[in-house]
């Protein structure tokens, strides 16, 4: 034993050598502050390829009194074992040698075994191109520093020397996983640079692309750039940490101007430029409820921030996810709610019968919580809907008719299905009519929001507004969660305008993207993964918490949105968005006939 | 426009001169236009495709606002009201009586056109602005009709979805043909045209047999008689023409391209509500005719494409805007489309009021006349 490890610190030492020598671009924060040199020095005068093994081999003399290993380099360690001559001729080939064997890494070494594992001819491949890709796939199996795999452990990802790209770590009862695929089968074996990790599959850069489409130039423009906006730093950031198992996120985005036809454009362009999309990501309920089928018969996963019950529910749906409980059910909570507590909350002067007025805006998404479901519950909670009225979906539409309309009714509540500029159009109506009090208001989860309060006269008018809230929010700090996209916005140094429901939702979305793909790379690996996979990942999800407890989702069972929330009533400004009613399970309001995916 | 044409090109028969198109080369190169349309899902990418597919579809309804506004002068601010009456009608009888999408898209159009004919009974009484106002009415009675009535059948404001068209085969020798795919619940083959790729061939061949009748209507005594009410109602009245009847055909014929176009667009996008073509349609649709030329046979095919294209352009551009200047998002974005489209109309009023297709016939002159300039 002690002689094999002071052999294996001889050639560790030898390897050390040489990796710093070489070195490379150190993107990523340093940690040791090794001395780190920017570029890989002559990388075109190593020996050529099929030397290379050559001269290490002879440096552990094993049957004479070996040499204490610790002395030994990286390089020279590796080129002492015969199970990483591939790994030593390409570290040869590529010309990083020299690099390996001075400064301090941590290498996760493939042995033979892993390099033949891989493609037919990825390894000619490589050879073929060493100051590129292969040097590439090198310098992602380096890390900058010494780390054991007892800290290794405890990390969840580490920057490798290829910039901008992270390998994932994850600590199993059988042992240390790299990006998902690479366990570790000896740890820790020390070089006088560095430390090895043997690994029994290749760790290859991978890029995912994560498809999503939106306002940024229509009538929705101001209420959907904030969300875009989260979800571009939500991936950056996902990019900076252990992306997707180690692959980085690319994203690709279009502008659809809150039209459906340009969605169905996009999402045309998206399957024809691709065969193999992952998920992709849509908004508008309309977009959901055009494409539904399209997802299904393309079998790619969309989630969802549109809650309408046919996109998620439809016969022709299924394949379409949602982070919070489809609007009918958010409309049967907020019921619930207010029957339950109709003395505490009725307006002054209401008698004991609850009339609502349903005012909202004449789109698929406006209409999306009065379904034959949500009718039927509201008779049979004894509430009476005694208006329906619509508004135009700009901010400049009047409401002062669909009010009065409402109160000549009868109306002693009033709940809309529209977000920022939508309840605040109707909130500013009652102002004007000086009725503010005569009602109690209730919208979805995206009214109680700051982008609200941005088209409000007076955010006098929004205190008392309820809603079911689905997820936690900004002022929950002591969640991990919001800890992190708070953390995130500072970086980013985003306007406090921003800190609205669409920037913190994404980063859910995207932390659910993530967990699922991941189940499916765990279930079929990375070669085999396409959107059935992730889809049948997320049907697979069971009381899920995703980013730390933002919101928790339950694909199983035919389920494909939450059906939980809280009940928030805004008292005072945008950031006092008080929890009246703790999470509780929302009324089942799944469409009678919904999709069949068959088998 | 034989002014344009070279001294010597003249027509000697009156077939000649009322030829759609004049010469072999110009239908051989016609022929080969068409047949790379058709063949473009083969080469060119899903973008393209995808968007030829949607020009496509709105050229109809644009080429049936061009017999109302450009041939007999009747402004109507109502086509993308008929496009969904089009839309849902076809969409339902599909759906709640089982016709084949390939009758149901003419019985749209048919429908639509009855629609239209409502609407075009005011222009008896009322013209200009009076009569923009009326057709506006049906920009907004269709729609709060879509929402309002019949909810079991067209579930209010949320709208309907669309079947995909479909055609089916019976199996010859084991085998399907036309690319289509063995079905087993039926026992027959499939074709759906679920992709751009597919659906294209329907807007395509739609779109050439609109074109053909649009252009054959220029030159016929009705095309004429339109012409006649456009450029004055009173003397064409004088001369024998019922005005009411011809304004009230023209509403119909431009109706029944809406209807169609508006089938075509509900079933392309799966999805119709009251709000999937709305008031900002038909005014786009407006400023697409005014652009490619109002009362030409090419005004609505050049109007489509380049506002379309424009558009397109501006969906490009804006996410590539804000990567330059970060914080224009949402605001500055936001005003980029109606203010192109907006200083495209007014460019063109100014520089060129007569539109697109008369740029083409001034730049197909002057190659003809090549070099001389004039």
């Amino acid at each position: 034993m002690t002689v094999r490890w002071m052999r294996l610190s001889l050639v560790f030492t030898l390897l050390l050598v040489g990796l710093i020598a070489c070195g490379s671009p150190a993107v990523e924060p340093t940690p040791t502050s090794a001395p780190a040199p920017t570029q890989a020095p002559a990388p075109t005068e190593a020996p050529a390829p099929t030397e290379a093994p050559a001269a290490p081999t002879e440096a552990p003399a094993p049957t004479e009194a070996p040499p204490d290993p610790s002395t030994l380099s990286i390089v020279e360690i590796a080129a002492a074992d015969d199970r990483f001559e591939t790994l030593v001729a390409a570290i040869s080939a590529a010309g990083l040698a020299d690099a390996l064997s001075g400064g301090e890494f941590t290498v996760f070494a493939p042995t033979d075994d892993a390099f033949d594992a891989l493609p037919a001819g990825t390894v000619d491949s490589l050879l073929a191109d060493p100051a590129g890709a292969l040097t590439d796939v090198l310098q992602y199996h380096v890390v900058e520093g010494a780390v054991l795999s007892g800290d290794a452990s405890a990390l969840s990802f580490a920057p490798t020397l290829l910039a901008d790209r992270n390998i994932s770590i994850d600590a199993r009862d059988n042992g240390l996983f790299l990006n998902g695929e690479a366990m570790v089968i000896a740890a820790d074996i020390q070089a006088a640079n560095g430390v090895i990790h043997v690994i029994d599959h290749v760790l290859v850069p991978r890029t995912l692309t994560f498809y999503h489409f939106g306002d940024l130039s229509g009538p929705l423009a101001g209420v959907t750039a904030p969300l875009i906006t989260g979800f571009n730093d939500a991936v950056a950031a996902a990019n900076a940490g252990r992306g997707v198992y180690g692959a980085t996120i690319d994203l690709e985005f279009t502008d659809t101007q809150s039209s459906v036809d340009a969605a169905v454009a996009a999402y045309d362009r998206y399957t024809s430029e691709s065969d193999d999309i992952l998920v992709m990501f849509t908004y508008g309920s309309g977009d959901g409820e055009a494409l539904m089928s399209r997802f299904r018969e393309d079998r790619i996963p969309n989630l969802a921030a549109g809650l309408s019950s046919v996109a998620f529910y439809g016969p022709e749906s299924g394949y379409t996810f949602g982070y919070a409980p489809i609007y009918p059910e958010q409309f049967g909570l907020f019921l619930d709610y207010i029957v339950a507590n109709w003395d505490a909350v009725k307006p002054e002067g209401a008698g004991d019968e609850i009339k609502l007025a349903y005012i909202s805006w004449p789109t698929a998404y406006g209409q999306g919580a009065l379904t034959p479901e949500s009718r039927a519950y509201a008779e049979q909670l004894g509430v009476e809907i005694v208006a329906e009225e619509l508004f135009d979906p700009t901010p400049t539409a009047d409401t002062t008719t669909a009010i009065l309309n409402a109160q000549a009714a009868g109306a002693n509540v009033i709940y809309t299905n529209t977000l920022a500029f939508g309840p605040a159009s109707i909130l500013n109506g009652l102002g004007v009519l000086g009725l503010r009090g005569q009602f109690l208001v209730g919208a979805n989860n995206w009214a109680m929001d700051v982008a609200t309060y941005a088209f409000l006269s007076d955010p006098a008018l929004a205190a008392g507004m309820i809603s079911p809230f689905p997820y936690l929010w900004w002022t929950d700090v002591d969640n991990p969660g919001i800890q992190y996209v708070s953390q995130v916005f500072a970086e980013f140094e985003r306007p406090i305008e921003l800190q609205a429901v669409g920037y913190l939702l994404t980063f859910g979305g995207v932390d659910l993207a993530i967990m699922a793909i991941e189940d499916a790379v765990d279930a079929v690996g990375f070669d085999n993964l396409d959107g059935q996979a992730v889809f049948e990942a997320l049907t697979k999800m069971s009381e899920t918490s995703v980013l730390d407890g933002l919101f928790f989702v339950d694909f199983t069972d035919g389920s494909r949105s939450p059906h939980i929330a809280q009940i928030r009533q805004i008292q005072g400004g945008p950031d006092a968005f008080v929890v009246l009613q703790d999470f509780a399970a929302t009324p089942d309001l799944v469409p009678a006939e919904t999709f069949d995916l068959g088998q | 426009m034989a002014i344009m044409r070279p001294a010597g090109d003249f027509d000697r028969s009156y077939e000649q001169d009322m030829a759609v198109v004049r010469q072999r080369w110009q239908l051989g190169l016609l022929l080969v236009f068409l047949a790379a349309l058709y063949t473009l899902p083969l080469y060119a990418s899903g973008t393209l495709v995808s968007l030829v597919n949607r020009i496509g579809i709105f050229i109809i309804a644009v080429q049936g606002l061009n017999i109302l506004t450009g041939y007999t002068g009747q402004i109507s601010l109502g086509q993308a009201a008929f496009m969904t009456v089009g839309g849902y009608a076809s969409a339902l009888l599909m759906a709640e009586l089982g016709w084949s999408f390939f009758l149901a898209l003419p019985a749209a159009g048919l429908i639509a056109g009855f629609v239209g004919l409502l609407f075009g009974l005011p222009s008896l009484r009322v013209k200009g602005f009076y009569l923009v106002m009326a057709t506006l009415a049906a920009q907004f009675i269709i729609p709060w009709f879509a929402r309002n009535a019949y909810r079991d059948l067209l579930n209010g404001a949320q709208g309907i979805n669309v079947a995909v068209p479909f055609f089916r085969l019976p199996v010859v020798a084991n085998t399907c043909f036309l690319g289509t795919t063995f079905e087993a619940a039926t026992g027959s083959c499939l074709y759906r045209f679920s992709t751009p790729s597919q659906f294209i061939f329907i807007t395509l061949t739609v779109l050439i047999i609109t074109t053909v009748a649009q252009a054959n209507l220029s030159r016929t005594r009705f095309g004429r008689a339109l012409v006649s009410v456009r450029d004055n109602d009173l003397a064409a009245e004088l001369l024998g023409i019922n005005l009411f009847r011809y304004k009230l055909r023209a509403f119909f014929l431009a109706a029944v391209y809406a209807g169609i176009a508006g089938s075509l667009l509900a079933h392309n996008l799966r999805f119709i509500n009251s709000e999937t073509v709305n008031l900002a349609d038909s005014v786009l649709m407006l400023g697409m005719l005014v652009v490619g030329g109002l009362g030409t046979r090419l005004g609505p095919i050049f109007g489509t494409a380049f506002v379309l294209l424009v558009e397109e352009m501006v969906t490009t551009l804006t996410p590539i805007l804000i990567d330059w200047f970060p914080g224009i998002e949402g605001t500055a974005t936001a005003a980029l489309r109606p203010l192109i489209f907006g200083l495209a109309l007014v460019l063109f009023l100014i520089f060129e009021p007569r539109g697109l297709a008369h740029r083409w016939t001034l730049i197909k002159a002057a190659w003809r006349l090549r070099p001389f300039a004039h």
